[in-house]
């Protein structure tokens, strides 16, 4: 074991895991973390926190985290390069192990222009293959990236993500296979409406070896309502919802009865891919459903270990 | 080329408000391409100020304004114009506004413009910045295609997930740098330079982020 976390054991222990996203306040309510804890807390194997996400301003993600561990529950700290130079990102990481943190989930983030401080200056000091490479350097070697010493143990559990539907389509594997080399322990993707493109991905991934070197869960994300699915369309970079989905969310009498059957669709096919681990459900603003969905997927009991 | 842009004529008069004659000092090479400190300009900015009753005791563009002894020994002739002006008004880059200060000790300079970043004129007077000055090129690695610059996070090892179509999540009128990178690699056969995980960079160097006087000597 790397790190010991709950999501390593289950992964490791070639269980189909299930990861949950949770979005932190814009405030100091530890409430509302709590209150999503609580929620989630038996339908799913560990909860991310973002750190940031759009570049908005929100209670950090290592303070979600430990929020989270108060409550028993497995977190995976996101943690983007946009923030924090080598010098921070090193910090942060020490304090977040000490805390208990077993998981990091290593992102550029979405860049400063569309979040609410677009002024702001991007650090990008490090990218964030550079960023799992260090934490690897960290745990496994006991060294900064300065190659000075680390006095203990960092037992890490090191995530990455991957989009595959981004451009350009065919290097997108290269990419992956670049953080894999790196150090990336389990990838978290971004979600998928496209299956077939998914699946061509997920072969070029398999033909290269890949998926026995990491483990590979898919992205899900719940569409709501016909305006969530048209913004993500068309205003959310990297996520391709195809005119069929947009078509039934349209025509359904109960659009959020609708989304729920895509979610469950999508997620019966991604089961029956070769080299799927798990999935990863981001329910943004709507963590109520992912309950409901892990039950009628047929994804519960989760295993203890 | 550095490219600069007219700074607003407003804030120049503000600058010179209590000088009456001037000596203005532009550049025959990127400020004349830049059109913000050829001959041109700097006859219409001769006219804007007289017209605002200022006296201007001459006017001359560098043959390199970055170039301080060459300066130096072209601004010869002005000597008397140069001495008889209460101030300067440099009409380059950055750089040439500090040729002036630092060839005239007890006079006051003042840059009309601002300067922008290392550019090419990709078509008459468009220019694209292309170069961070970063002081450890990557171009032979990339293509000849500069990540550093042209990729909106300075990625390394990239693209991000963000890349769509050919563009950047920033911009649809921004071309994503690693798009760029990756075909132009497929093209010449060497898309295997990419394999190699780019380390961490030293930023040491570059202009936002360095700690040390930057000097390239013999």
């Amino acid at each position: 074991m790397k790190s010991g976390s709950n999501l390593e054991k289950v992964l490791e222990g070639g269980h189909f895991a299930l990861t949950a996203e949770v979005g932190p306040p814009k405030g100091a309510l530890a409430t509302v973390i709590r209150r999503k804890g609580e929620l989630l807390k038996f339908y799913c194997d560990a909860m991310n926190v973002t750190d940031n996400q759009t570049a908005i301003v929100r209670m950090s993600s290592w303070s979600g985290c430990i929020l989270l561990k108060e409550l028993g529950i497995d977190p995976v700290m996101q943690m983007v390069v946009r923030d924090r130079n080598r010098i921070a990102i090193q910090s942060d990481i020490l304090g977040a192990v000490a805390l208990g943190i077993r998981n990091v989930l290593c992102l550029s983030g979405d860049h400063q222009k569309f979040g609410n401080h677009p002024t702001a200056k991007g650090v990008y000091d490090i990218d964030s293959t550079q960023l799992i490479q260090t934490l690897k350097t960290m745990r496994d070697e006991k060294k900064f990236l300065c190659g000075e010493d680390i006095a203990g143990e960092l037992p890490l559990f090191i995530g990455a993500v991957e989009n595959p539907f981004a451009d350009p389509f065919e290097y997108r594997v290269q990419r992956l296979a670049k953080k894999v080399k790196a150090g990336a322990d389990f990838i978290q993707t971004q979600a998928v409406f496209d299956v077939d493109k998914f699946s061509r991905w997920m072969k070029m991934l398999r033909d290269q070896g890949l998926d026995k070197q990491v483990h590979i869960l898919a992205g899900i994300i719940p569409i709501k309502s016909v305006g969530m699915a048209r913004y993500m369309r068309d205003n959310v970079s990297g996520i391709g919802v195809p005119d069929e989905i947009l078509t039934r969310m349209e025509e359904a009498k109960d659009a959020k009865e609708e989304g729920v059957n895509i979610a469950l669709e999508i997620i019966d096919r991604l089961k029956e891919i070769e080299g799927i681990h798990g999935i990863h459900i981001m329910a943004v603003a709507w963590e109520d459903i992912i309950p409901v969905i892990v039950e009628r997927a047929g994804l519960l009991p989760r295993p203890i270990l | 080329m550095i490219v600069t842009k007219k700074r607003e004529l407003n804030k120049l008069k503000e600058n010179i408000k209590s000088h009456k004659s001037v000596f203005l000092l532009g550049c025959a090479e990127c400020a004349t391409l830049c059109a913000t400190g050829g001959e041109p300009e700097l006859k219409a900015m001769k006219e804007a100020l007289e017209s605002e009753g200022k006296e201007v005791t001459g006017i001359f563009a560098a043959k390199s304004g970055c170039q301080v002894l060459g300066t130096k020994l072209d601004l010869k002739p002005f000597k008397e114009a140069i001495n008889k002006a209460d101030c300067i008004i440099v009409m380059s880059c950055g750089a040439g506004t500090q040729t002036a200060a630092e060839l005239y000790e007890s006079k006051s300079v003042y840059p009309a413009n601002d300067s922008m970043f290392l550019g090419n004129m990709t078509r008459f007077q468009v220019f694209d910045e292309r170069c961070s000055l970063c002081g450890e090129c990557i171009l032979d690695k990339t293509g000849g295609i500069c990540p550093i610059t042209r990729c909106a996070k300075s990625l390394l090892n990239g693209p991000c997930g963000g890349s769509q179509g050919g563009k950047c999540e920033i911009s649809p009128n921004l071309p994503c740098a690693w798009q760029l990178i990756i075909e132009r690699l497929s093209r010449i056969g060497s898309l295997h330079k990419l394999e190699e995980i780019v380390p961490p960079k030293n930023w040491d160097q570059v202009p936002t982020g360095k700690s040390s006087d930057k000097k390239r000597g013999k």
